[in-house]
């Protein structure tokens, strides 16, 4: 349960890396599980319904494991309007450095001045192309068409 | 419009066209600085040149104020006066370029615009005329821009790096627009379109239809791809071949995409079957992006649905261009809208990938210019 969740939710780029963070988490978790187990072992079982009380206590782990990978995933809101590309003017002035006294050596942020007078262009393109002779792939975007599966009401 | 609002100020070529637009549409000046100011060859381009002229021919007292290196731009909106118009673009940019900005002005000025546009209809940056006729038409028609006089012609098709194109614009105007609710985009019901071949064997376009059928027809049976041979006068200076599809859902959803071949002497030639067949597969790209707009007219209709009546407008979209991106933080600037933003995951749908759901108020503009009758 703990891994098939939350990876379902995520799919396309950064799959790999999730899940790799995802199976730490599930170590985690049975490790904290480990303890609890050793915990009641030396109660000396009063409660019966041990067993199952930890189980509950998994799925709420899960889902708050699953929470907290929600809040890491960029909020897109925070992507558009939180960081707003400054224009600071006197840039020149920090990436300067002298030679000799004389002469200037000049060392623009490449990347930044690359995005301001980079092309000016609507189209979207796309970098990482899937491989569309891949059955899998295909069946990616089948529900898409008219051909493809509908649901009940419709 | 032209008050005497304190101007916003950017730095860099980058989204050129947004600023002026946004600017011209809100009344508020812009200055661009350092244009290229650090390139072996500084400042304004021909193109741009080309564009800031054009906006000069549609409005009416506009200030534009351009340094002796072009590097610093400085422009006071007028009012937009519309009207019958011919431009000679620059043949370094495609039409789209110009269009995509006329798209956004058109329905806001005080005379119906008719506009003659020459130079490139095609080309490989730019999103072509064909595209544009085919999604951002029927885009407008849902904001209630529609009517007769709504057409979008290409008359002679040009590519790079000669040009000769020649394109009609004719666009009515509008006090408001209706506010929208674009949130199911239906299921893609059939696939359309375009093939052309200019001054070479119109045996090219025919290559196109088929290898970019074989690719389509395992997902759908309704495909039409037309091809398009245009001769003489009417196939503009340069050699060329082409394709463009969309995609038509249920709900009136258009998702478009589009290949070019290399202008002549630049680059290896291109085979028409590999275009083809990788043109087919930017669209099931597009198709797995997905949302009720495709991914070249995110931007339009954001700004449509800013332009709305004061009610609630929304619209899911795929994945957000970097483009759509600065245009919500331009948006933000000079209307002070900022957009509800959230991500709808795919979940277990065989439907592509996650959507963003986009929704705001419309600020209720109205197109105080138009003359009434």
């Amino acid at each position: 349960v703990v891994r098939g969740k939350p990876a379902s939710r995520h799919g396309g780029s950064g799959q790999k890396l999730e899940s790799e963070s995802l199976v730490d988490e599930a170590s985690d978790i049975e490790n904290l599980l480990g303890k609890e187990e050793d915990h009641k072992e030396e109660n000396s079982s009063v409660e019966t319904s041990g067993a199952l009380k930890w189980k509950e206590d998994l799925s709420r782990k899960a889902a708050e494991a699953f929470l907290r990978q929600q809040q890491a995933a960029p909020n897109l809101r925070k992507l558009v309007y939180g960081t707003v590309t400054e224009d600071n003017e006197d840039d020149d002035g920090d990436t300067v450095e002298e030679l000799g006294g004389l002469f200037r050596v000049s060392q623009p942020d490449h990347g930044c001045k690359h995005k301001a007078d980079s092309l000016d262009c609507s189209r979207f393109l796309v970098e990482a192309p899937h491989d569309w002779d891949l059955e899998e792939v295909m069946n990616s975007i089948r529900d898409c068409f008219v051909t493809g599966k509908w649901e009940d009401e419709k | 419009m032209a008050t005497q609002a304190h101007s916003l100020s950017y730095a860099g070529c980058n989204f050129l066209r947004q600023r002026l637009v946004l600017s011209t549409l809100s009344g508020r000046p812009v200055k661009i600085r350092r244009i290229r100011a650090r390139d072996d060859n500084p400042g304004l381009r021909d193109f741009e040149a080309s564009f800031i002229r054009l906006l000069d021919k549609l409005t009416n007292g506009s200030r534009i104020e351009i340094n002796q290196t072009g590097t610093t731009l400085y422009y006071q909106p007028g009012l937009l006066y519309g009207g019958s118009v011919e431009h000679d673009c620059s043949v370094l940019r495609g039409i789209g370029y110009y269009l995509e900005a006329l798209l956004c002005l058109a329905p806001f000025m005080k005379h119906p615009l008719k506009i003659v546009l020459r130079g490139v209809t095609n080309d490989q940056v730019d999103p072509s005329v064909d595209v544009l006729k085919a999604t951002a038409l029927p885009l407008l028609k849902q904001f209630g821009i529609d009517g007769e006089s709504f057409e979008l012609k290409i008359l002679r098709r040009g590519m790079p790096p000669g040009g000769g194109g020649e394109v009609l614009f004719s666009c009515p105007v509008r006090k408001v627009l209706k506010p929208v609710q674009l949130t199911d985009p239906g299921k893609i019901k059939r696939i359309r379109g375009m093939a052309y071949s200019v001054r070479v064997s119109p045996q090219m376009a025919n290559r196109i239809v088929d290898s970019a059928r074989s690719i389509l027809n395992k997902f759908i049976p309704d495909i039409y791809i037309y091809t398009d041979h245009m001769k003489g006068v009417n196939s503009g200076k340069s050699p060329g071949f082409g394709l463009s599809l969309v995609a038509e859902t249920t709900n009136g959803t258009f998702l478009s995409a589009e290949l070019a071949s290399n202008p002549q002497g630049q680059g290896a030639a291109v085979l028409p079957e590999d275009l083809g067949r990788n043109c087919a597969k930017l669209l099931l790209e597009e198709i797995y992006r997905g949302g009720c707009v495709d991914s070249t007219n995110q931007s339009l209709v954001l700004l449509l649905m800013t332009l709305g009546q004061q009610d609630v407008s929304k619209v899911l979209l795929g994945p957000l261009s970097p483009y759509t991106i600065e245009f919500l933080r331009h948006l933000k600037s000079f209307f002070q809208v900022m957009f509800k933003i959230e991500t709808k995951p795919c979940g277990e749908e065989l439907k592509g990938g996650d959507k963003v759901l986009m929704t705001c108020v419309g600020i209720g503009f109205s197109n105080l210019s138009k003359t009434l009758k």
